[in-house]
């Protein structure tokens, strides 16, 4: 993390995405508090993960009010469904006026719209479909044979 | 190498190393009490006996911690911090004795139990301390400081602390302010010392000298009780004192989020809480009832009954245990009140002892939802819930069970401890009473401990005192895991050398 | 007109119905193929199966050239998103979304949904009229709430039973709009005298609506 201040984090969705940030954030000293509409996936966190648990839908706005959605400074929606992660980020961005909101968006498409709306959309697909062509550009040849390139 | 067998040598590495940066801190603390000479440069003479526990300390605490220092950072588990806490917690007993046995000249056995008596904000003393240096008072009073706050949050609050919960929780400090326990840690620290400034500042407006005010604010909020008087608080015969004391015996009582949350204007949820509940219905009935039972048979003055009445029923259900009267003339009635609530005990997270109000309260709940039960349709389905500062904690089954086990536990040690005492010839009152007291870590007394009882009555009260405030169950869970991991790792040594043998052969 | 609706079950089904019933040309998007197949075969519409909130369906399904988009999912979140693709990426005029949530009523509007129905509270509201339970039934929230639609049934006890309507004085910006009295409306006129058990239809501001209460049933509520 480059910026030393620290930040009130909610992150929506404890998944795999979800734990890891929550996992390193807390790490660096950043409050965090969690949102995940299941319990059992807490158990992702870290023995050393800090901070808050809260169990309920992101979609409700009284989840979200129990999170202290207004003293947030970022929040990162990282559900699993594309449109619960762009209904918490405009509601946080639009109501809330949290200074920083980042949302995962598988949809390349819909994240492209967002984007144009205003929501920082981070789209793993299109990243990682990338990646996958500048390795292509970069070394159009087969593999050869022990190297990963 | 088998990958366990690293990992469990990496693993002590890192608890010897967290183990050692706590002693360091102790070991800081060990110099604190030498301000008192500020007051009393005549007692430099006895500077030695701190600064020399202290240098040892502080030098096994680095060495350990530099060099046993894991190369890639560990995540310490609830299980490690159990280990670490023990293993801290017994050294520094055993260092605090020192000026104990060098300044006080007492013996081995009784500058433990003055050290763990402490450490554990108990308060029970083998010490005659109207004759006592200044030094030692202070110190005594900063031991009590010190482990009312839990060497744990200390430890968070310095920079060098471990990351994560698993000490706090382990040292049964898992309440958490804020969304990082670090952050948390330096708040309770905060609002700690908030605590002992108003209780100084409140002393001196009630009339205390300065030395005075300053131990004894210590140890109110402390919940400790030690006294730089032998008649405790009931010295002064003063309300005005009582009347500082009891607020502070409270706030040292009362949950650090609780505390949080009214700081901040909240109290909604302090009204829901079971715990403050519990206490806001025992406090006044007791103090009624010792009042109607005791008081007037026991004290001519109807204002001196009252205010023994109120004093010693808060000072019974804090675990404090301060005093304004010798029991002398108290009645059977009395004891018994005075007993259960020290059973009960304070609030969870916090500097008191016993029970704790919380498993308690739960324990009184599951009883009514139990009947309530009762009377609903077979298949009915509840959700039965307690506040627990702002959000609802729904009571499983599993957490019933806990609780109820950890009171079986206490109960069994109660037993236990009391009928050694009375196997060494006390009077059951008197046993039942002091076990209470030593197992609480209250520090009421009606004469079972002094410097000249016997040395298993100490050593019976020193377990007591240890295991009560630590919540038994961490430190059976701890020695088990410590037993288990030695023997693997012993285990190990020898297939490894097995190993080596076959490879010369 | 043309009406793009997305989701699926009864609602679905007999909402649809109607609107064919009233000539409008109506577009279903639904994931389910299955549920597709048996709407098919129901309803005079066309039906698009695959998901709402993708922008690739909703061009297939002529959001372009459509007039009203209603989301109905039972997903809050993916109702939001429909509407907000169809009026932001094909400028659908108007947009209706349900919400689930009766706080994501408000948020909703805040971000630019022009028409928000919240079915738990109509459905809470509707169901208290028809048991009865209060004399006092709050209908509908009318222009963004800020006018109050209420229905008082008058008892014998009430004080203005009795008095022609134009004694009753009723606080500026209210007004009683209609009555049932045995069964039948009734447009109150001045002359009107109060009976007990009429129910009256009464129009007030949030800032008059107790006041107005209280003059008409003698306790506020």
């Amino acid at each position: 993390m480059a910026s030393r201040e620290r930040l009130f984090t909610i992150i929506v969705g404890c998944g795999r995405l979800g734990s890891y940030l929550a996992n390193r954030m807390s790490h660096d000293g950043h409050h965090v508090v969690v949102i995940d509409i299941d319990e059992s996936a807490f158990d992702r966190l870290s023995a050393e993960y800090s901070g808050f648990r809260v169990e309920g839908d992101a979609t409700e706005f009284a989840v979200l009010t129990q999170a202290k959605i207004d003293d947030a400074d970022l929040v990162i929606a990282a559900a699993r469904e594309d449109n619960v992660n762009l209904m918490v980020a405009q509601i946080a961005r639009k109501l809330f006026h949290v200074p920083r909101v980042m949302a995962r968006v598988y949809d390349p498409q819909q994240a492209e719209i967002y984007r144009d709306f205003g929501i920082e959309a981070i789209c793993p697909t299109s990243i990682a479909g990338d990646v996958f062509l500048q390795s292509l550009v970069r070394s159009p040849a087969a593999n050869e044979e022990g190297t990963s390139q | 190498m088998v990958r366990s067998d690293v990992n469990l040598k990496q693993r002590y590495r890192a608890i010897l190393s967290y183990t050692g940066s706590i002693l360091l801190l102790a070991s800081l603390l060990m110099l604190a009490p030498l301000l008192a000479l500020a007051v009393c440069p005549e007692e430099s003479a006895y500077s030695m006996g701190f600064i020399l526990p202290a240098i040892v300390l502080g030098g096994i605490g680095a060495v350990s911690w530099r060099t046993l220092r894991p190369r890639k950072p560990t995540v310490l588990t609830v299980q490690d911090g159990g280990v670490i806490v023990l293993l801290s917690w017994i050294v520094v007993f055993l260092f605090s004795s020192w000026p104990f046995v060098v300044v006080q000249e007492l013996g081995f056995t009784q500058a433990v139990f003055e050290s763990v008596s402490g450490w554990t904000t108990t308060g029970l003393s083998v010490i005659d301390v109207a004759g006592t240096t200044h030094v030692i008072l202070l110190w005594r009073s900063i031991m009590q400081l010190a482990g009312g706050a839990g060497l744990a949050i200390i430890m968070l609050a310095a920079i060098a602390g471990p990351r994560g919960p698993g000490l706090s929780v382990a040292e049964g400090r898992s309440e958490q302010l804020v969304a990082h326990v670090r952050e948390s840690g330096k708040l309770v620290l905060v609002i700690y010392g908030g605590y002992a400034l108003v209780g100084v500042l409140a002393y001196r407006v009630a009339g205390m000298g300065l030395f005075d005010a300053v131990n004894h604010a210590f140890t109110a909020i402390s919940t400790g009780g030690f006294s730089t008087k032998p008649d405790s608080i009931g010295h002064w015969d003063s309300p005005a004192i009582e009347a500082v004391t009891i607020p502070l015996m409270i706030l040292g009582n009362l949950n650090f989020l609780t505390a949080y949350l009214l700081l901040h204007g909240k109290f909604k949820p302090v009204r829901r809480n079971g715990e403050v509940r519990l206490m806001a219905m025992l406090l006044p009935a007791c103090a009624i009832l010792l009042f109607l039972l005791v008081s007037r048979g026991a004290y001519a003055a109807l204002g001196k009954g009252v205010r023994v009445a109120i004093f010693e029923t808060v000072a019974a259900l804090t675990t404090t245990g301060f005093s304004t009267t010798s029991y002398a003339n108290w009645n059977s009635i009395g004891f018994l009140i005075l007993m259960v609530l020290m059973l009960i005990g304070g609030g969870t997270c916090s500097t008191a002892g016993g029970i704790k109000q919380y498993r308690v309260y739960l324990l009184f709940k599951s009883l009514v939802w139990e009947v309530r039960r009762r009377f609903l349709p077979r298949t009915a389905v509840v959700a039965n819930y307690v506040w627990q500062g702002e959000r609802k904690e729904f009571v499983t089954d599993r957490r019933v069970r806990e609780v109820a086990v950890f009171s079986f536990l206490y109960l069994a040690m109660y037993v236990v401890g009391a009928g050694i005492l009375a196997a060494h010839g006390y009077g059951l009152k008197e046993s039942l009473f002091e076990f209470a007291s030593a197992l609480g870590t209250v520090g009421l007394s009606v004469g079972v401990t002094a410097a000249s009882s016997p040395v298993g009555v100490l050593w019976a009260e020193i377990l007591g005192m240890f295991l009560g405030r630590l919540e038994c169950l961490v430190i059976v869970v701890s020695v088990c895991k410590i037993v288990r991991d030695s023997h693997a790792m012993l285990v190990q040594r020898r297939r490894r050398a097995a190993e080596q043998d076959v490879k010369r052969a | 007109m043309n009406v793009l609706v997305v989701g699926g079950g009864k609602l679905i089904y007999f909402m649809c119905r109607t609107f064919l019933s009233k000539g409008y040309a109506v577009t279903i998007i639904n994931r389910d193929r299955d549920e597709c197949t048996w709407l098919a075969r129901r309803l005079k519409a066309v039906l698009v199966c695959g998901e709402g909130a993708n922008p690739q369906i909703l061009e297939e399904a002529g959001a372009a050239t459509a007039d009203a988009m209603l989301a109905v999912t039972p997903n809050d979140q993916d109702n939001l998103v429909i509407c907000q693709l169809a009026a932001r990426r094909f400028g659908v005029p108007r947009t209706l979304a349900l919400v689930n949530d009766p706080d994501n009523e408000e948020a909703f509007r805040q971000l630019g949904i022009t028409d928000v129905v919240c079915t738990t509270h109509i459905l809470s509201s509707l169901i208290e009229q028809r048991a009865g339970f209060e004399d006092i039934t709050n209908l509908i929230p009318i222009g963004e709430g800020k006018v109050n639609v209420t229905e008082v049934v008058l008892k014998e006890t009430a004080p203005v039973v009795g008095q022609p309507l134009s004694d009753v004085g009723l606080p500026e910006n209210s007004l009683i709009a209609s009555m049932l009295r045995e069964g039948q409306p009734i447009v109150p006129r001045g002359t009107t005298v109060l009976q007990p058990d009429d129910r009256l239809i009464v129009i007030t501001l949030p800032e008059n609506h107790g006041q107005v209460l209280k003059i008409l049933t003698g306790d506020m509520k």
